[in-house]
């Protein structure tokens, strides 16, 4: 035997025991864990069931006159929180086609025609991403033991994604009525009758006349220490305003701000960081500014049962600061396209397209835009928005092309560039960069343009940052230097040349 | 080379062709419905036709009231055909359709009424107990359905019947929103009332509501006791008389009643029963001397009895006290009662010990045979002058000067 053999056959000795004893611990460990679940006395009495946001679409009770007992605030809870929670798991149940958890929130007699409907959609393969947005129920009985409510739920907003195997086939809205009739069973409101009674597509109108928009000459701002951190513990009330007054002298009139999604708390949001963005649109009207609010920074998840917490988030921002007369203008997400790779363009196209209803729904007064990456992407939800507006980071020959071609094809709404800019960085990452003069050269060539052709914009970004948080560019240091010498103002705090063409050319 | 540019000219336009003719069967589809009938009943075939021409390649999505499926036609004679699932097309409410092909839109929906037959009717009754009086009352909420599960058409009629005592009674009642209910009120007798319900001639099984009596209102007592001596053996039993409720229903077996015992010194003690048949017992040992105690019982929060005052005559009249020679063993009695006979083994006998004014020790002995005897330990109570007190039945004796060597 030659000695390369031996090895190879010592080798794989080696191996099948390393195998060997992977597949042993294993095999203890699954025992182990095994026999460490089971009945848990804690949990019989469904005591340690944690109350996550999962579901918060829309609900609203009308005034109760229902007959029957007179209803205390406490059970109408418990009523709402279980018939929600049957919506959300049916939706989780057509969407894998399985019945987990579908017997707690339907009787026997009730789940049934869900298991049904499970076993025709696992044949065909037909599965279902679905949501429902808006309740409006009626109490029209509660029965003197407290055991049985009957609600009508009007004007149900449900909107599905039925795909065929991995295919989208359609995807649908209806506004629909149902007769629901609910048995209290082992501390479950469960649903024993449920009947719908009325459905009608549903389609909300495009604006006639979209919201006018000021021109804007604005810039994109997050403060020097803390880019994209801009709230919480590292926001100074202080250094923003001294900003914005320096802002406000170098003849801009607007700022856009991003509102992160996680980590303002997402479907409960942050009390304090809200306070903080409002002290913020506070201190924009002391020095003359107006802001565009950028909503859902960095949000990626889009998946149809989500829908509901980006709702409730986007409410309590929205009523916060909707009577602000700093406001501009609502920007629903940044650079949208971006996630048409990872989420599908249909799926992020059915979200923006519900959120900007939803928004214009919570506040009517105010433009609603989408911050699209690039000019081709800016014509998709033309017709919803008030004003389009798209990110310029191309080459400055082709500018004036572009947007001509665009007003080509958005005739009726004003097109704004809400980001622009170059970076000066060059040094070891790119030595072939571009230095602070051109940069300078830049912005009094795009200022030239945008005069020319009376184009409203916002430039990236006051100043040159000396830390960018991973989630922005990603870890690679060519982008990371890039992203850091955007500013108008260098990291000692002193101006680039550009900044002579921040707000003119 | 030239062949080789004609092979890809012809190849490009094969390619070209046949992704025409593709677009050409996309584009070509055109669809109508031909099912005219809007309205079904739960159960029936519903089937939904169209004509078509072009593609066949479209689905029909269709959502009733428990969710949604996506179908697959048949395809014959220039007609798809859908045929709505069983499971699907047996529930009542609106179903909701929608034809998807790649260009047209074609939607609509058909309402699947329940049917007109009924199967069971789904009662639910509470609560299961009510106040007798006229202003509490149980409610009987019924759900007719069909064999397939569904609740029949508004305004079915229901009639609700109910007994009691010599009462019958029906009313109709109308369903509203799937279901009718009825209040169903107390009188003022307490008992069981029978409950059920019928429509379109199917008749529920029976239900029935206890009627409970009202609070109790106030009520008299009595005491009984075998004799009036206070001989610390004895009890006096404490009875009520049959507490009622205000429309005269012999209130709950076990309702609680508590007597309260007063003695001539202000101390309170008590006794409590349960009724049966409107009627607590309480008992309470006799005490062992002469006493006076006033007694009054409660209902707690709802009623009260009226006082009644019994005397304890006193039984022992008086005791012997003995002494052994060196003192230290003292035997009272025999203790004799009031026929002088010796009192029931029992009777507390204490002893008090006082030495230089304070209290030594206090012990206590139940009378045997009608003696009580207490030894006085030397290595306890060493050499020394005491003072004893001896109690029993209320009588006190002192000896103010025990020596003991």
């Amino acid at each position: 035997m030659s000695k390369a053999n031996k090895n190879i056959l010592r080798s794989l000795l080696l191996l099948s025991y390393v195998v060997i004893i992977a597949l042993v611990i294993y095999g203890f460990g699954a025992l182990y864990s095994y026999l460490n679940t089971g009945a848990d006395r804690s949990k019989m009495l469904h005591t340690e069931v944690k109350q996550v946001d999962q579901y918060l679409p829309e609900l609203e009770w009308a005034p109760l006159t229902n007959e029957g007992r007179v209803i205390d605030e406490q059970t109408l809870t418990a009523i709402e929180n279980d018939y929600l929670d049957a919506w959300y798991v049916k939706y989780v149940a057509l969407k894998t086609n399985t019945k987990k958890g579908l017997d707690d929130y339907y009787t026997d007699n009730a789940v049934e025609n869900i298991y049904s409907i499970i076993s025709i959609n696992s044949e065909n393969k037909t599965t279902l991403e679905a949501t429902t947005l808006e309740h409006h129920p009626n109490l029209e009985f509660f029965s003197e033991d407290g055991q049985l409510a009957v609600l009508t739920d009007h004007d149900v907003i449900e909107f599905k994604r039925i795909f065929n195997g991995e295919t989208l086939i359609t995807e649908v809205t209806e506004k629909s009525s149902y007769k629901v009739t609910l048995l209290l069973e082992d501390g479950f409101w469960r649903i024993r009758h449920l009947v719908k009674i009325k459905s009608e597509p549903y389609v909300v109108e495009n604006p006639k006349e979209p919201i006018k928009i000021s021109d804007i000459k604005g810039i994109n701002y997050y403060p020097q220490a803390n880019p994209w951190d801009m709230f919480g513990d590292a926001f100074d009330a202080d250094v923003i305003a001294s900003d914005f007054e320096l802002i406000k002298n170098s003849g801009l009139n607007s700022i856009r701000v991003f509102v992160p999604y996680e980590s303002f708390g997402k479907s409960n949001v942050d009390k304090d960081k809200l306070q903080q963005l409002t002290t913020l649109l506070e201190l924009a009207e002391t020095a003359n500014l107006k802001v565009m609010v950028t909503l859902f920074d960095f949000y990626g998840d889009y998946s149809v049962l989500d829908w509901t917490l980006t709702q409730r988030h986007a409410k309590t921002i929205v009523n916060a600061l909707k009577n602000h007369s700093a406001l501009s203008s609502w920007d629903i997400k940044n650079e949208p396209n971006l996630d048409f790779e990872s989420r599908g363009e249909a799926l992020v196209t059915a979200w923006l397209d519900k959120m900007v209803d939803f928004v214009k729904s919570q506040d009517p007064n105010h433009p609603i835009t989408v911050g699209w990456s690039n000019s081709e992407s800016s014509t998709i939800l033309k017709e919803k928005l008030d004003f389009v507006s798209f990110h310029y980071y191309e080459d400055l020959d082709q500018l004036a092309e572009t947007y001509k071609t665009l007003k080509t094809q958005i005739t009726d709404k004003p097109i704004v560039i809400s980001e622009f800019g170059m970076s000066s960085y060059s040094g070891f990452w790119n030595p072939f960069g571009n230095s602070e003069d051109s940069q300078t050269d830049y912005h009094k060539t795009i200022q030239s343009i945008f005069s020319q052709n009376d184009i409203s914009f916002m430039s990236w970004t006051l100043y040159d940052f000396t830390e960018i948080p991973k989630e922005v560019v990603g870890r690679l240091p060519w982008r990371q230097n890039a992203q850091k010498h955007f500013g108008f103002i260098n990291k000692d705090g002193a101006k680039k040349g550009a900044f002579e063409y921040i707000s003119k050319q | 080379m030239r062949l080789k540019y004609l092979y890809i000219t012809i190849l490009s336009v094969l390619l070209l062709s046949t992704t025409v003719a593709l677009q050409a069967n996309k584009v070509g589809g055109t669809y109508e419905l031909l099912s005219t009938q809007n309205s079904y009943t739960a159960g029936d075939v519903i089937e939904l036709q169209f004509s078509f021409t072009g593609n066949t390649d479209v689905y029909l999505y269709c959502s009733n009231s428990y969710g949604s499926v996506v179908l697959n036609p048949d395809v014959n004679n220039s007609k798809l055909r859908f045929s709505i699932p069983q499971s699907i097309s047996k529930k009542s409410g609106v179903l909701n359709w929608q034809l998807i092909s790649d260009k047209t839109e074609l939607k609509g929906q058909v309402n699947i009424l329940p049917k007109a037959s009924i199967k069971t009717i789904e009662s639910y009754l509470g609560p299961p107990s009510i106040e007798a009086g006229g202003t509490d009352f149980t409610m009987l909420v019924v759900i007719p359905t069909d064999d397939l599960d569904n609740p029949l058409i508004d305004s079915t009629i229901v009639a609700i019947k109910h007994q009691f005592l010599s009462n019958q009674e029906a009313s109709d009642v109308y369903t509203e929103h799937g279901f009718a209910y009825k209040n169903i009120y107390s009188e003022n007798k307490s008992g069981r009332i029978l409950i059920s319900s019928e429509s379109l001639n199917l008749n529920s099984k029976e239900y029935d509501v206890n009627v409970v009596p009202a609070i109790p209102t106030n009520f008299e007592i009595n005491a009984e006791r075998i004799h009036d001596y206070a001989d610390g053996n004895q009890i006096t039993t404490f009875k009520t008389n049959i507490i009622k409720d205000r429309y005269d229903n012999i209130v709950s077996d076990g309702t609680y009643v508590t007597f309260f015992i007063t003695n001539k010194d202000g101390y309170k003690s008590k006794t409590s029963g349960a009724t049966i048949n409107g009627i607590a017992t309480a008992i309470l040992l006799q005490p062992d001397h002469e006493d006076q105690w006033s007694v009054k019982a409660y209902v707690e929060g709802m009623a009260n009895s009226n006082t009644i005052v019994l005397n304890y005559k006193q039984a022992v009249e008086d005791f012997e006290v003995a002494f052994s020679e060196d003192k230290r063993t003292i035997i009272i009695g025999p203790l004799k009662s009031f026929m002088n006979q010796r009192v029931p083994d029992g009777l507390r006998v204490q002893l008090s010990i006082y030495k230089n004014g304070f209290l030594e020790n206090e012990s206590i002995e139940s009378s045997f045979n009608g003696i009580a005897k207490f030894h006085l330990s030397p290595d306890r109570f060493p050499k020394g002058t005491y003072k004893l007190v001896l109690k029993a039945a209320g009588i006190t004796k002192t000896y103010t000067e025990v020596r003991y060597e």
